[in-house]
């Protein structure tokens, strides 16, 4: 499975993994909400993942942009693998990459 | 993600798409086989080939991908001066488009028995350009395009259509592609991306604003969003002071083609199927559309139509003027809606005109002759499923014209004729229908050996006395041909008996025009569509029928006292002219008694004018023709029906079958076998069907 969460006391993990394309944005979606409105800080994990595709990259930013409204932490954890770093460069994705703290 | 049906049905998308780019590149080829030096040609094949190409690899047609890869790597050198036009070029990328034609199919059986066809068309290519240049990647086949002149900066705006991402396609990948031109800068905009809980999270919201540095242009640009750049909102221009700034404001970092290989996009594409469909943008100006889809459209419409009838018809019973009101509008809007649906089907007859131009080549090739093909009103517009019909018998005409008309090229000389012979294609709208003309400038027909085979084959009596017209129509029956030897291309006699018999099927007609030594001339007049018919309404005792009104001339009475004075013969004097005519009643069986005056609708078909006798022409009518369905399929009389106002059927008569299945019916009491042109004629001169029928020479009839 591309995405798992990990509940924490202080934090939730979600793990990406593999291809993370719109078959899972869905399900990304959900988890995301759930994340955000349990109040804990989010932390978001793009080790293991080959690729992402637009969805994830417009979901991701969508949320950030509200856990920071909402004072709520989302940050990344750990590398970003580096062909995903020049794929989100490549496509001129810096507002995405400065909100995730990538860069 | 939508499920693989959705993916199925964008796959297939493509593949119609990739049709129309093969039959845009050999109408190229063959045009560049002619103008050798001409580099917007170049230039045109080049782009086809590179799209195909990206697209294939796209799509996941690598295969496809693959040999394109061949073919433009070839014409990227012509492009570059270094490989000169030739015709085996030609042939061989002909031969190749037939075998991309085939990997469209999608079929991994025949793709791979196909193989070697592909590996030797390769070898040959390679053998011709001299080049030894490995084979591309699988899966990375897109190699970054040769460029060469002046570099220059293009701002493209690439907004893609909101489902794009769920029909399966995928942004980056045509990004890459732009990447392979030269120098791209890349802004993404992610404005559009709107709160998490309403972000529906197959939707694409981000569009881009990129520049370009490159030395190609702007149809070269265009080309990478050729599948596409109808469904999204696309802007390629070049890049100005303002977009220069634009470019300083986004801080744009320059991405160049390694970043793009690098980022995995192979692997994104395997992971996705090498998906890269697109829907409907907003901002759409056309649309592919399934043809059963518009079909099923078509029908519904032609339900509504029926509704309205029976509406207006209510309406005009109740007299109550606020219904009355609401039908008209109905009636209106119904009427506009109509025309509408009816308009949707049409389409140019360029894309089946221009298929012929590689028949042409490849057949003068075969039999030797120098053959050129000219096309004139390629933009005639015609109902579609009508054209869809029309490729068979056209191609029959060709293959005939350039077998049979075309002398030699030697014969041609010494007749004084160009040695390039010309087969001209036209088409033209003439009232409800269309003519479309197949023409050569060949020896044209030999009418007295026409008529001689005639007589050898049964078809004609030897004494016969035939018009010229009626020889020519000879060369349609079946089985029939003069040709002394049978080739590969035609001889067998089939060819033209598919014409005849699938022109009757759209309800038209063939006109011949034939002149020794100049040429010979075939004219199709079809109707505009098949869907909608402008008719006559007739009715006898309870029936009614629906006539074609482009065949119906006049509309005389016939009274008793004139069937009895017509001594037993079913023959109307219409202004000193005896015409033949069929009482419908009589035909269909219908019960009851005519009444004291009939009506004869005159009709003009292939077999000469005739009348149909029916008890009351009620007035033209618009109908949408509804089939008869399966059980119905072997009769030829009825071309369909529709459903009147009052909620009858009424049977849509074809006459040109009346006609013939009504003298072949006599022939056959008669003679026992089918006659030749004139015997259905006698035939009705000397049936006597009803005690009415009295002696005398034709009735005087009165034309209204």
């Amino acid at each position: 499975m591309p995405l798992t969460q990990k509940q924490g006391v202080e934090s939730n993990l979600l793990l990406l993994e593999g291809t993370v394309d719109i078959a899972c944005a869905a399900e990304l979606k959900s988890l995301l909400i759930e994340g955000l409105g349990a109040g804990k800080s989010m932390r978001v994990s793009m080790e293991r993942a080959d690729s992402l595709d637009v969805t994830v990259v417009q979901l991701l930013w969508a949320a950030a942009r509200e856990a920071k409204a909402g004072g709520v932490e989302l940050v990344l954890e750990g590398l970003v693998p580096g062909p995903i770093q020049a794929a989100l460069g490549g496509m001129g994705f810096r507002e995405f990459r400065s909100a995730m703290g990538m860069s | 993600m939508s499920g693989t049906g959705s993916v199925d049905q964008f796959r297939q998308s493509f593949c119609e798409e990739a049709r129309d780019v093969l039959v845009e590149l050999e109408s190229a080829l063959l045009e560049l086989n002619e103008n050798r030096s001409d580099e917007g040609l170049v230039g045109r094949v080049f782009r086809g080939l590179h799209t195909l190409k990206g697209s294939g690899s796209m799509f996941g047609f690598d295969e496809l991908a693959e040999f394109t890869h061949n073919l433009e790597t070839a014409f990227d050198e012509v492009r570059n001066g270094r490989l000169a036009v030739c015709s085996d070029l030609i042939d061989l990328t002909l031969k190749a488009l037939d075998r991309i034609r085939m990997l469209l199919e999608d079929d991994r059986e025949k793709a791979a028995g196909e193989a070697p066809l592909r590996a030797g068309i390769r070898s040959r290519l390679k053998k011709l350009t001299g080049s030894c240049e490995a084979e591309p990647t699988r899966g990375v086949t897109n190699a970054p395009v040769v460029l060469s002149g002046q570099v220059r900066d293009w701002h493209i705006h690439f907004a893609p259509g909101a489902d794009m991402m769920r029909t399966g396609a995928d942004p980056f990948l045509l990004l890459r592609e732009l990447g392979r031109m030269g120098g791209l800068s890349v802004q993404a905009s992610m404005d559009a991306v709107p709160p998490l809980k309403e972000l529906d999270p197959e939707r694409c919201y981000v569009s881009w604003e990129m520049v370009l540095a490159t030395t190609a242009d702007r149809d070269a640009i265009r080309d990478v969003f050729i599948f596409v750049d109808d469904r999204c909102e696309l802007v390629i221009e070049p890049a100005s002071a303002s977009s220069c700034e634009t470019q300083e404001a986004f801080k744009i970092r320059e991405v160049c083609a390694a970043d793009l290989t690098a980022i995995g996009l192979a692997d994104q594409r395997a992971g996705t199927g090498g998906r890269r469909v697109y829907d409907k943008a907003d901002n759409a100006t056309s649309l592919r559309v399934p043809a059963g889809k518009l079909d099923q459209f078509v029908d519904l419409v032609g339900e509504l139509v029926t509704v309205q009838a029976r509406l207006s018809e209510l309406s005009a019973r109740r007299d109550d003027p606020e219904v009355a009101e609401v039908s008209e509008e109905i009636e209106r809007l119904t009427s506009s809606l109509r025309e509408n649906s009816m308009n949707i089907r049409m389409m140019p007859m360029r894309s089946t005109f221009e298929k012929f131009r590689r028949l042409v080549h490849d057949l003068a090739r075969d039999l030797g002759k120098d053959v050129e093909l000219t096309i004139e009103g390629a933009d005639t517009e015609l109902d579609k499923s009508v054209i869809d019909q029309l490729s068979d018998p056209l191609m029959h005409l060709i293959r005939n014209s350039m077998d049979h008309g075309i002398e030699a090229p030697g014969m041609r000389g010494t007749c004084g004729k160009r040695s390039t012979a010309t087969i001209h294609l036209s088409a033209r709208h003439s009232g409800a229908s269309v003519l479309i003309g197949v023409s050569d400038d060949g020896g044209g027909i030999d009418a007295e050996a026409v008529r001689h085979r005639a007589v050898e084959k049964g078809l004609v009596d030897a004494d016969a006395t035939l018009t010229e017209s009626q020889i020519y129509s000879l060369i349609f029956q079946p089985g029939f041909s003069t040709a002394k030897q049978l080739t590969d291309v035609s001889g067998r006699g089939v060819g033209m008996d598919v014409v005849r018999q699938r022109v009757e099927s759209l309800r038209g007609t063939i006109e011949v025009v034939s002149k020794p030594g100049v040429g010979t001339s075939v004219t199709l007049r079809l109707p505009l569509t098949l869907a909608i018919i402008d008719g006559l309404l007739v009715s006898v005792g309870e029936a009614y029928f629906v006539l074609p009104l482009a065949v119906t001339l006049e509309c005389i009475e016939l009274t008793r006292a004139d069937v009895e004075r017509a001594n037993g013969k079913h023959l109307a004097n219409v202004r000193g002219e005896l015409i033949p005519y069929i009482r419908l009643r009589q035909y269909f069986d219908i019960a009851g008694d005519a009444p004291e005056i009939e009506q004869i609708m005159m009709v003009e078909t292939g077999e000469g004018r005739y009348g149909f006798v029916v008890d009351k022409v009620l007035g033209d009518c618009q109908t949408v023709i509804k089939n008869l369905g399966r059980v119905y399929r072997h009769v030829q009389v009825v071309s369909g029906a529709t459903i009147l106002g009052n909620g009858s059927v009424a049977l849509i008569v074809d006459p040109e079958r009346l006609v013939q299945e009504v003298v072949r019916s006599l022939a056959h009491g008669v003679r026992g076998r089918p006659l030749g042109a004139g015997r259905g004629r006698e035939g009705l001169q000397s049936q006597s069907t009803t005690p009415a029928d009295g002696p005398g020479h034709g009735d005087r009839a009165r034309s209204r």
